[in-house]
């Protein structure tokens, strides 16, 4: 017996709703079956091959399917949704080696390493120099606080209020486990690098950054290009996953 | 004349150029040609390269890759062909019938030869009107097939090549009476199917000029390739994207028993065209599917889908089905009542498509299978006990991603209550701990990563379900552990505010300070 469950919440997110789906007959959702029709009914005059169709739908398939990359700033052309995971992880995914947080541009990432780890930058702030550079590109305008810019980036570049460049780290259950074991180890460190700690900057962070350069794990290494919590294959690339064939030959679908 | 043209083949081999300049110009041939090609191929036209009644004619080339000379040659004969024609034309003299009707013939042949007709050359040499002249009432039997043939395979090209038939239509409308021979009619049909398939602008013109009827009423015999030419030329006809044409369709005395009476008994191949025709009928026309849906059509579609195994039937019968039930909720809430029979042989043929090796079938399954489940708790208790869900979420991880997204609806929609009239998403928690203890959380979290807004959407959706739904607080846990956070941290830096507004939403309120802190 299926359980119906009441909750309460705040109404601002877009939540599932069940609701049936209607197609036009000219919609693209359509487009496929409309051109394997076409296909099949020349196929017995054209003599066709199996190949041959295959590669044609392909074709088809591929001229209505270009996409562009929806990260801020970078509108490449990619060929295919599934071409989008290889380019993500190949232009988007530059991450920090201090602390692994992770960024889509190279640009904001070296924003981010002077502000969060660089303690000449914090001696500028406070000595009142504008150092906090806008985010986007060709912008160019520098601030003397966190704030000031953030300011700046939703009154002039139209960022959502919400937005927080410095986001404090959620580190991995692992990492998590480690750093209250190292927690008891450093604390000594700690209190000598507080007076140097940088804005916001959690004693996790810190210290995971120093367990890193003690332990001998998988972490990955400095400038690398990955996501911070490496599996090994975690990611097998649509590529390979493209018309699983084999498994599905069952005797209902024979001719 | 049959003997010129064995002759001129004789002559090619001579011609054709050794060397590198020739096999360049060859491959780029068929690079255009492969481009033409493939536009020609996914047309809703159709060339008639052989005629009703094989009467022992030259055979039809096979792959034609042809020459440059070749071309060139095809579209010389061409031009003397109508050059023929118009002198025969003219001519009123003894034997004038017989001599035009062997000048309608040979530009009929090579209007049929090749998958790439010389349909320009014979435009530029002025055929359009003399076979209109040729379509003159009273006409012979003969002289109406080969000139509608003509026509037809003149109609089978690029869009100004179709419009060119403008003049033709009343005429080629007219042969499809009672009172004319079916294969001129069946000629004349298939011609228009052409000029259909072309574009709406066409099909307004055939509609106002009264096609709909005749076509119509050439459905209702019992069988023949006549019937079948017509089913596919109305379902031209009707396709809109103006439902008109289909309300007016279903209206015509007889047809609608008709398209009954094909679905239940009729070969595959007359079953096919139908079942087309009942896919435009039920996208677009409101007042069909009603009327459809008081039969036992949905019982009759289920057969098909039950037994046939040609892919070429079985789009159109599932396209037909899942019409009917996202046209209208009287569908799945009256019909396909859960416990009946014809509900669970509904289930069962989705699952029969889902099975399938093709992945129309697949993607086009799930579609149905979402609405169904977007129906009553009941109907999502009936999917999420059948067959349908371990096939689901398999589908889920290893399928290309447009059946992906369709798989993501319905395992959604099983998780999520009616929407109640107040608007407030209650979750159907047994259904969602299942799916996600059984491993779906991943490809949710996939959709999340695309770059196409919509599964996107989706799977921000789902997860929310999960972080929100899971019993003693395990969402936040699942989510993280199946790298979710990672893939709603890729919003901050998204072009689209929705889905950044919705990845922030959820990572501040599951993932805040106080995540993980007590372990």
């Amino acid at each position: 017996m299926a359980m119906v469950v009441d909750y309460q919440h705040d109404l601002s997110f877009p939540y599932w709703t069940s609701t049936r789906r209607r197609f036009d007959p000219d919609s693209p959702f359509f487009s496929s079956g409309n051109i394997e029709r076409e296909l099949l009914a020349k196929q017995v005059a054209l003599d066709l091959t199996e190949d041959e169709r295959n590669q044609l739908e392909k074709m088809v398939a591929k001229d209505a399917r270009g996409v562009f990359c929806p990260i801020v700033g970078c509108g490449a052309r990619l060929i295919s949704l599934e071409d989008f995971e290889d380019h993500y992880n190949a232009r988007h995914t530059a991450s920090c080696s201090v602390c692994s947080r992770v960024y889509p541009t190279s640009h904001l990432l070296s924003i981010h390493v002077s502000e969060a780890h660089d303690s000449f930058f914090q001696a500028k702030v406070a000595r009142g120099y504008a150092v906090y550079e806008c985010l986007v590109e060709g912008c160019g305008l520098k601030f003397k606080s966190y704030k000031g810019r953030q300011q700046h980036l939703v009154d002039k570049h139209k960022f959502p209020t919400s937005f927080e460049f410095f986001k404090k780290a959620l580190p991995s259950k692992k990492q998590r486990q480690k750093n209250h074991r190292k927690q008891a180890m450093h604390k000594k460190d700690e209190e000598a690098s507080s007076k140097m700690e940088v804005e916001n900057e959690t004693m996790d962070g810190l210290v995971s950054a120093v367990s890193k350069l003690s332990t001998s794990d998988s972490s990955p290494s400095t400038v690398s290009f990955g996501r911070r919590h490496t599996r090994g294959l975690t990611f097998v690339p649509r590529s390979v996953q493209h018309e699983k064939r084999a498994d599905f030959r069952l005797a209902g679908a024979k001719r | 004349m049959a003997d010129d043209s064995a002759a001129s083949h004789r002559r090619d081999p001579i011609k054709s150029s050794v060397g590198n300049v020739a096999a360049q110009r060859r491959r780029q041939n068929a690079v255009t040609v492969g481009k033409e090609r493939r536009e020609s191929l996914v047309r809703a036209k159709r060339l008639c390269r052989v005629g009703p009644s094989a009467d022992g004619d030259v055979p039809v080339e096979g792959n034609d890759m042809i020459t440059d000379e070749e071309e060139f040659l095809l579209e010389a004969q061409t031009s003397s062909a109508v050059e023929d024609l118009k002198s025969t034309v003219a001519y009123q003299g003894k034997g004038a019938m017989q001599k035009r009707v062997n000048a309608l013939r040979e530009l009929r042949r090579l209007l049929s030869k090749s998958e790439f007709p010389p349909i320009e050359a014979a435009l530029k040499a002025g055929a359009i009107p003399l076979l209109v002249q040729c379509l003159s009432f009273g006409s012979q039997d003969e002289q109406l097939l080969e000139a509608a043939w003509c026509l037809t395979n003149i109609a089978a090209g690029k869009p100004e090549e179709t419009k060119a038939l403008l003049p033709a239509l009343p005429l080629l409308i007219a042969h499809l009476g009672e009172k004319s021979s079916l294969p001129v009619a069946e000629q004349c049909a298939w011609a228009l199917g052409n000029v259909a398939g072309e574009g709406e602008e066409l099909r307004n013109v055939l509609l106002s000029q009264g096609a709909l009827p005749p076509l119509a009423r050439m459905m209702l015999p019992n069988k023949g390739s006549t019937v079948r030419t017509a089913a596919w030329a109305l379902s031209n006809l009707i396709k809109g994207p103006d439902p008109k044409a289909a309300t007016e369709l279903i209206r015509v005395d007889g047809v609608l028993d008709a398209i009954l009476r094909h679905l239940r008994k009729s070969d595959e191949e007359l079953a096919t065209e139908v079942a087309w025709v009942v896919v435009y009928l039920s996208a677009l026309s409101n007042f069909a599917t009603g009327v459809l849906v008081k039969t036992d059509v949905l019982h009759l579609l289920v057969e098909r889908l039950a037994t046939s195994n040609s892919l070429q039937l079985l789009i159109p019968v599932l396209r037909s089905l899942g019409n009917l039930v996202a046209g209208d909720s009287h569908t799945t809430s009256t019909i396909l009542v859960p416990g009946l029979e014809i509900t669970d042989g509904v289930i069962k043929v989705l699952v029969k498509c889902l099975k399938s090796e093709h992945r129309v079938l697949k993607k086009e399954a799930s579609w149905v299978l979402s609405n169904i489940a977007a129906g009553s708790v009941e109907h999502k208790q009936l999917i999420y006990s059948s067959e349908a869900v371990p096939l689901l979420l398999h589908l889920l991880s290893t399928a290309p991603f447009d059946i992906r997204k369709e798989v993501a609806y319905v395992l959604g929609n099983l998780c999520v209550a009616p929407t109640g009239g107040d608007g407030k998403p209650n979750l159907i928690q047994e259904h969602l701990v299942s799916l996600v203890q059984r491993g779906c959380l991943s490809g949710f979290i996939d959709l999340v990563r695309s770059a196409d807004v919509e599964a996107a959407r989706l799977g921000l959706q789902f997860m929310e379900l999960v972080l929100r739904g899971m019993p003693s607080g395990e969402g936040p846990k699942l989510v993280e552990r199946e790298d979710g956070i990672d893939a709603m941290e890729r919003y901050q830096f998204h072009e689209n505010e929705d889905l950044r507004n919705m990845a922030n939403g959820l990572v501040d309120k599951y993932f805040g300070e106080d995540y993980g802190v007590d372990e």
